[in-house]
């Protein structure tokens, strides 16, 4: 079995050759194409299960396997590579997107039936679900930053899938340009991680397990560490929409339902998650980083989740809900919870792709996306309405779902690193509480609008067919199934935790600025020669508050945090939190949807959440509008105008030179003579001005003066 | 062949276009159709000559000089006829002999007014022993020839074939760049003289340099950058290239983009580095500048254009930006990066420049506002082909445009030659912004693609029966979009050609 890992690439592989082939012949097969995507999907994901059962039962992995190719030689010194690496972490995302894209795949079948371009349809997930997984599977970040980039590509395409519309265009061109310009960053912290690692003695400076170890023996500077890990986080901002790039995400919900359940709920948003996941041990050597981090995740979890409240398309309410969900996981990130943010963006997958190809359904079968527009669906459609509720009760929370464990997960760890003596702990602590409200909320807001009452639907709903309901039992399982790989029920031996370790994110790795403080107070910032140390000057002294100094000497604050407990008393408060939001809704929505929405009733708070905060429009006004329409014509102008407009005048005044000496040296000092150095210019003048017109003599001119000019500057010169 | 004594192979490749455009002059101006068949087959022997060079080439050993000849020529000034080619050499000159190849198969059923065949391929074929043995003579008089030789054909095919106001593009074009041809001149006798070796030799050169003082090397470097850096074009030296490629008949600005413009990045790395260390070093900051100002403004020009073929050419200021960035890393990985950015935007520009070419077949006009979209409904094959090459052309990973970019951008975060030490923060900030630059290039591209492509055809093309792409257009095209995917998928293609000769480069300079 162990061997299998070593063919983890066909996983990889499989979906390329099926939309390569889906492009090449999809048309003429009778599912045109899409058994293609089917079949291969299939196969890749039952390599998955049992790669990620290999990896589990052999976890904790001392050593991950890998392998990798030579993809460019460099120079003599370094190499580009092109290969895998498999550990728990990768095992964890190859069977999440290929479950969640095999499900899209079947899915789509008939929510797609009859669309002129089925079989393109097929063709782009298949080559997202590749892309994708090229990825989650890279050894090295120049491979990781292809597959970032390809899966925009593909996102982009699927956006506009409908581009006769320009809404839709609009849509999937901000998509890729807010993103493409948050990569600013991500480029630019792989190459600044890269050159961190010259004169490491490796030929493979982005290779990522090269670059871990690197960073926990404290070879990197803290520069290194800094720029790069912030820089690759604002690329990171954009892809996993931490506000206030999060912008993007709501308007490609333009795309078909499966591909906003594949590619923007499910996979390619949590990226940016996933990168922050695989370069843990690098960002880990700052707190400034984690700090970064946990603030701008908590202000994603909060801020996001609020705009979901004045919502009316189901769609748009699931996008902002993931945004928030998001980052929960980066803030999770931010305050040392790398397995809870792991885990929830695990059970997040399954979930909300869940919710949104039950949103799929709804929309299928009424033909709006508008929550206003449904009602009283439970009857009409039993097997969306149930699956739809899952997905809820583990998006909300419940206990004993998914997302019970792994959002619980992130709160304990923003509690553990709040007893650590870190104020961001507190803050994902209670602004995650706080969230949890707000979640659940406009969540049951959501399907008392659109399950309970009268129906106020044009079209008479009906339930959809086997196709579509088959993944949406399936999803709904995993939606509560999946949680308890990381719940109390495992052994401390085996557990999501230890499934999830990698060779650098073992029980005894401990956070450097934590426990090695005291040394690094007292060497005052100097490079600190303990593994786990940090070198460098400054920032760490910065981080450094008195307190954790305190904790650091309590004990070890390590980056695990232990197998699973139970811990009733956020339970407890979480239940409290729950009943009290869906008391509120049902409250508001519970009689049917009230003639004046309370959430549209809030005065400035709702004007400010409808106008999204101003993010779009400020956007839109300072930035798009001055680079597409004021620089760029400065630019042109400047071009066309100024520059071109000096080479002309130097033309033009050399040939006013040029005629000067024609007439006054030439004809009135040698006096009728033909020779010399004007005899060139001015014959040339002559010639040229009767051939043609305008610039030409200029130019002529120009070239001959600037002979003389340069012959006279060299003879000086020597 | 074996490439330790097949010189012979070098010279009949690099002349057999020369003796074909005399053929072609031979045959009579009536036999219209066999004078663009003929041309087809020359080219073909050429290429295929070529091919079976680059086959029989030993890349174990592609740091040093192949298939070389040395012959005495102008004794008097002890000038000598040296060719050669290594793993630098090699790709872009192959490259010279695909580009004509597939023009003249274009040629054979689109030639713009007045016609005329027989001049055309004729100057074509001219044109391509100009540009061909740019990259393969080691003598510097016998480069400067084939450097100044491209000049005069692509001044008739501008000013002959050209658009509305080819006779103005044609000129500046020609005086522009031979106006910094006099500077580059003046520099090679400065460093003949300086080096006091009486060689013109490329290779001695570079073996003996640095030579001169600080003063010459700056001086010489200066006039030599000059050459280079209107060829290519640099910011601010860019102005005659909107006009020459909005102006020049298809294949003008195909050849113009695909090979012509990499004459001026190659003499950079062939010639200004390797002679002229000292002075490389001293203005490698300011390159990098001029390349990041190109790749920021060539961008921001992209977006104000209205005309598809002007944007294309404006887009090659900022790709060759890209390449420049490159170069002024002075380290091994940007010349990597540097070529194989070379050869990526001579593919893809020049695939583009084909597909602008037939668009105004088509339309009839090359206004973004008058096509105004729905190309993907009107002719889909043209359209995706066009998506194609232009995503190719911001830079997307797993196609051709990425490696030179991604590159460049690694190259330059820790320059050589310890430009790190004193320059590391310039540096960082030309590397953000050239960073920037890729998002103003995607936003260019999706625009267009937008404005032309997407949405509905307007109303009047909806009834006008627009062509899709052409039996002849796949045979031309179809090698370049294969190219485009190759080398972004198989980078090793390029990279691992050059690498042993850029590494044998750069130990001249010490770095």
């Amino acid at each position: 079995m162990e061997a299998l890992l070593d063919y983890a690439w066909l996983v990889v592989v499989l979906p390329l050759a099926s939309a390569v082939a889906i492009t090449a012949f999809g048309k003429n097969l009778p599912w045109k194409g899409s058994e293609l995507g089917i079949a291969s999907l299939a196969i890749s994901w039952v390599l998955s299960v049992l790669i990620a059962y290999q990896t589990f039962i052999m976890s904790p992995m001392e050593e991950p396997v890998e392998f990798s190719y030579e993809w460019a030689p460099m120079g003599s010194e370094f190499v580009f590579e092109l290969g895998m690496l498999v550990d728990g972490l990768t095992a964890v995302m190859l069977l999440l997107v290929t479950t969640v894209s095999l499900m899209v795949h079947i899915y789509s079948r008939e929510y797609m039936h009859g669309e002129k371009r089925f079989t393109y349809f097929f063709a782009m997930l298949s080559l997202f679900t590749f892309s994708m997984l090229l990825l989650v599977i890279a050894n090295n970040l120049v491979q990781a930053v292809v597959g970032w980039e390809l899966v925009g590509v593909c996102s982009y395409l699927l956006i506009g899938f409908y581009w006769e519309e320009k809404s839709n265009q609009d849509a999937a061109n901000k998509a890729f340009l807010t993103t493409k310009f948050a990569d600013i960053g991500l480029i630019v912290g792989v190459v600044v991680l890269s050159a961190g690692m010259f004169g490491l003695d490796t030929s493979t400076p982005f290779n990522i397990r090269e670059i871990n170890a690197a960073a926990t023996a404290g070879e990197l500077s803290t520069t290194t560490v800094v720029l790069g890990m912030l820089m690759i986080f604002l690329g990171c901002m954009a892809k996993s929409g931490q506000m206030p790039l999060h912008v993007w995400l709501p308007d490609a919900m333009a795309g078909p339902t499966p591909v906003s359940a594949l590619i923007h709920a499910a996979t390619m948003v949590t990226a940016g998650v996933f990168v922050l996941a695989r370069l843990f041990p690098v960002l880990a050597q700052s707190l400034v980083v984690m700090n970064v981090i946990a603030v701008v995740g908590v202000i994603t979890l909060f801020f996001g989740g609020l705009l979901a409240l004045v919502q009316d398309d189901i769609k748009k309410v699931l996008a902002y809900s993931t945004v928030s969900q998001l980052g929960y996981m980066v803030a999770a990130i931010g305050v040392g919870g790398y397995t809870a943010s792991v885990f929830h963006l695990f059970t997040h997958g399954f979930f909300k792709a869940l919710l949104f190809l039950g949103a799929g359904s709804l929309i299928h079968a009424v033909h709006s996306n508008n929550m206003s527009d449904m009602g009283g669906m439970a009857k009409a459609m039993p097997y969306t309405f149930v699956t739809f509720i899952i997905g809820t009760l583990a998006l909300a929370g419940f206990p004993l779902t998914a997302g019970f464990f792994s959002k619980d997960e992130i709160l304990i760890a923003g509690e553990i690193w709040a007893g650590a003596g870190f104020a961001t702990g507190h803050l994902v602590y209670w602004v995650g509480i706080a969230a949890a409200f707000v979640t659940t909320f406009y969540m049951a807001r959501a399907c008392f609008l659109i399950f309970a009452g009268e129906s106020r639907s044009h079209h008479p709903p009906h339930e959809s067919g086997k196709q579509m309901v088959g993944p949406l039992v399936v999803l709904a399982v995993l939606s509560i199934a999946s949680g308890y790989i990381f719940s109390p029920v495992w052994t401390a031996e085996q557990n999501f935790e230890t499934w999830t370790e990698t060779e650098f994110i073992t029980e005894e790795t401990v956070y450097p600025f934590a426990a090695d403080a005291d040394d690094a107070a007292e060497d005052q910032g100097e490079a600190v020669g303990t593994p786990g140390g940090i070198q460098g000057d400054g920032v760490l002294a910065a981080g450094s508050e008195p307190s954790v100094l305190a904790a650091a000497e309590d004990g070890e604050l390590t980056v695990l945090h232990g197998a699973p407990t139970w811990h009733f008393d956020l339970l407890a408060l979480l239940l409290v939190v729950f009943f009290a939001a869906v008391g509120v809704a049902w409250k508001f929505y519970g009689k049917g949807p009230p003639d004046r929405d309370p959430t549209m009733q809030m005065g400035r708070v709702t004007t400010v959440l409808v106008n999204k905060y101003g993010f779009d429009e400020f956007g839109y006004r300072f930035i798009v509008v001055p680079v597409r329409d004021t620089m760029s014509r400065a630019a042109s102008y400047s071009s066309n105008v100024l520059i071109d407009g000096a080479v002309s005048g130097v033309g033009r005044m050399t040939k006013n030179a040029a005629f000067a000496t024609y007439r006054v040296l030439d004809q009135k000092v040698i006096d009728g003579g033909v020779n010399g150095a004007a005899f060139s210019a001015a014959w040339w003048s002559e010639r040229l001005k009767r051939t043609q017109s305008g610039n030409v003599q200029r130019y002529a001119a120009a070239l001959v003066a600037g002979t003389i000019v340069l012959v006279v500057a060299f003879a000086a010169a020597t | 062949m074996d490439p330790n004594t097949a010189g012979w192979a070098l010279v009949v490749a690099l002349f057999l276009p020369l003796v074909g455009a005399g053929a072609l002059a031979l045959m009579p101006a009536s036999m219209d159709r066999e004078i663009r068949r003929a041309a087809v087959v020359i080219t073909a022997i050429a290429f295929a000559l070529v091919s079976a060079i680059a086959l029989s080439f030993d890349y174990g050993r592609s740091g040093e000089l192949q298939f070389t000849t040395d012959a005495s020529w102008i004794t008097a000034i002890n000038a000598r006829f040296t060719l050669g080619m290594d793993g630098i050499s090699l790709p872009l000159f192959w490259l010279t002999y695909l580009l004509p190849l597939l023009c003249a198969i274009y040629t054979t059923k689109h030639l713009p007014a007045p016609g005329k065949p027989k001049a055309f391929l004729g100057l074509m074929l001219l044109l391509q022993t100009g540009m061909a043995g740019t990259f393969v003579a080691f003598d510097l008089p016998l480069f400067f020839i084939f450097f100044e030789l491209t000049l005069v054909p692509m001044f008739f095919l501008i000013g002959m074939w050209g658009g509305p106001r080819r006779e103005y593009a044609s000129i500046k074009f020609f005086l522009y760049t031979f106006f910094g041809s006099v500077f580059m001149l003046v520099a090679f006798l400065a460093i003949y003289f300086t080096s006091g070796a009486e060689t013109w030799n490329i290779q001695q050169l570079s073996e003996m340099a640095p030579f001169g003082s600080a003063t010459f090397q700056t001086w010489a470097f200066l006039g030599v950058f000059l050459g280079f850096a209107i060829k290519v074009p640099m910011w601010p030296f860019h102005t005659w290239l909107p006009d020459a490629h909005t102006e020049a008949p298809t294949i003008g600005s195909v050849l113009l983009a695909g090979v012509l413009l990499k004459m001026g990045t190659y003499g950079f790395i062939r010639i200004g580095l390797p002679i002229l260390p000292d002075g490389a070093l001293r203005f490698a900051p300011v390159i990098g500048v001029l390349a990041v100002i190109g790749i920021i403004y060539g961008s921001l020009c992209c977006l104000a254009q209205t005309d598809v073929k002007r944007l294309i050419a404006f887009s090659s200021v900022g790709h060759m930006g890209f390449v420049m960035l490159g170069i002024a890393a002075m380290n091994e990985a940007g010349i990597q990066a540097a070529l194989f950015g070379n050869i990526a935007h001579g593919v893809i520009t020049g695939m583009l420049f084909f597909l602008a070419g037939s668009l105004h077949e088509r339309y009839h006009t090359r206004e973004i506002a008058v096509i105004g979209g729905g190309m993907l409904t009107k002719i889909p094959k043209y359209a995706v082909m066009f998506a194609f090459v232009a995503i190719a052309s911001l830079g997307l990973p797993g196609l051709a445009g990425f490696w030179g970019e991604f590159g460049a951008m690694w190259a330059a975060i820790s320059p050589g030659l310890g430009l790190a030490d004193t320059y590391g923060g310039l540096y960082l900030a030309l590397v953000i912004l050239a960073a920037l630059g890729t998002v103003l290039t995607a936003a260019y591209f999706l625009w267009l693609m937008q404005r032309i492509n997407l949405g509905n055809p307007l109303e009047r093309w909806a009834d006008e029966p627009l062509e899709d792409v052409q039996a002849i257009e796949w045979v031309a095209w179809t090698p370049l979009v294969v190219l485009v995917l190759a080398l972004g998928v198989y980078p090793r293609l390029v990279f691992g050609v050059q690498n042993d000769a850029v590494v044998n480069l750069m130990g001249y300079l010490g770095g």
